[in-house]
């Protein structure tokens, strides 16, 4: 089966419309804000387990943790930031869509594939950001391809806007698997 | 090209396999499952770490320790020593309340090897040069490179600082402080470190937490407080 892409204006009206659609729900809503904290909480502390554990036998104090989050402390740039906390929010979404896709629909293979890997290099492009290419240096270097990390100018996050990528393909699969039906009573198509 | 088991397999062995990748990601940047029974004297961060770079008392005479494990081709290295590294300098060291100790390992870029070199030799002939060389590493780490780290170290070394430069990047050049750089190395090793930079908090002694990445300030104090 080919491939689909979001190549034309179209495609990104329906997925826009799509997600305004489902997420009008207030429970859609409620999950898709749910699912994105939980990203953001997952990028973030999975980049500091040993902090987290120590907050949980009283070494330091939680609020700490909060430090660890892109604006509030310093361990992400500006751009790198931005870019978690949208891989995130774009999580809260998809993880809506596919929520109601699965209730209302049948979910095909490549939207939840989609979800995943965004999810998967969600992770990987958030500890990149957070703390230098060594963390992928490690993780390439297992496959030993250590030297690859050289080749990314862009620090690792390389990987968050991969984590964009797939998350975006996958929410446009997911309203492409949801075209021609209704969400809520309003006919899902771009063409309003 | 739905059927009826499709999407509930998928969903099942999606949300193991995000579990896992989180987890996974977590261990890549976490680690250090001995920490907490460690002391300043006994956890590995802590070996040699009298002779090491620091700014301040000698380590454990100050009610705190931070110790910090950076390349100096590192990016988030150098957001590190520009956010947070001034404001523990005023406001922790100079006070006198910590110590804040150096361990350099070239794990990033290839430059931070030779980079690394020069540092130790430098340490080995002048401790303050050592602080001015690698904050110029940090600060223009876009202008280096494999090719031309040594010519620069030396030519900024002679304008800026009394060492020998020359004789800095002769002993970068053969490594002459290679076992300095393998006990930082295995320092890491020993510690899980993964990602640079590292930092290890130690209050009287006691080991508090660790954090990787380039943390504020904030998380440094708030994990020191009494």
């Amino acid at each position: 089966m080919a491939l689909r892409l979001p190549l034309h204006a179209d495609d990104w009206r329906l997925m826009s419309r799509t997600a305004r659609l489902v997420l009008g729900g207030p429970v859609y809503a409620g999950v898709a804000l749910a699912a994105a904290g939980v990203a953001l909480v997952g990028f973030v502390l999975s980049q500091n387990v040993a902090a987290v554990r120590d907050v949980f036998v009283g070494r330091v104090p939680v609020v700490i943790l909060t430090e660890l989050f892109p604006f509030v402390g310093t361990s992400y740039g500006p751009v790198t930031g931005a870019v978690v906390v949208v891989v995130a929010a774009l999580v809260g979404v998809d993880v809506a869509l596919v929520t109601y896709h699965v209730r209302e629909h049948r979910l095909s293979a490549e939207s939840g594939g989609g979800s995943l890997l965004g999810v998967v290099l969600g992770t990987l492009g958030a500890g990149c950001a957070a703390c230098g290419s060594a963390v992928i240096a490690g993780l390439l270097s297992l496959f030993g391809a250590a030297g690859l990390v050289t080749l990314l100018p862009l620090d690792g996050l390389e990987f968050s806007i991969l984590a964009l990528a797939a998350l975006v393909l996958s929410i446009h699969w997911l309203a492409e698997g949801m075209r021609g039906g209704e969400i809520r009573g309003c006919p899902v198509d771009a063409k309003e | 090209m739905n059927d009826g088991s499709g999407p509930r397999r998928l969903t099942r062995r999606g949300a193991l396999t995000a579990g896992l990748s989180l987890f996974g990601a977590g261990c890549l940047g976490g680690g250090g499952d001995g920490d907490g029974a460690r002391s300043l004297s006994t956890h590995p961060v802590g070996t040699d770490l009298s002779t090491q770079p620091r700014l301040g008392p000698e380590p454990g005479l100050a009610p705190a320790t931070i110790v910090a494990f950076e390349d100096p081709s590192c990016p988030r290295c150098a957001a590190f020593e520009r956010n947070t590294v001034p404001q523990i300098r005023t406001e922790l060291v100079d006070p006198g309340e910590a110590t804040f100790v150096a361990r350099t390992i070239p794990v990033v870029y290839p430059w931070g090897g030779p980079a690394t070199y020069a540092l130790e030799a430098t340490f080995a002939r002048d401790a303050d040069a050592f602080w001015t060389l690698a904050a110029h590493y940090f600060d223009r780490q876009d202008t280096f490179d494999r090719d031309n780290v040594l010519d620069r170290t030396e030519s900024f070394l002679a304008a800026e600082t009394d060492v020998d430069a020359a004789g800095v990047v002769a002993d970068a050049e053969r490594e002459a402080h290679a076992d300095a750089v393998q006990t930082d190395l295995d320092a890491s090793e020993a510690a899980d470190v993964d990602g640079t930079p590292t930092v290890f908090l130690f209050r009287d002694g006691e080991y508090r937490t660790r954090a990787t990445g380039s943390v504020s300030f904030d998380f440094v104090t708030g994990a020191l407080e009494p």
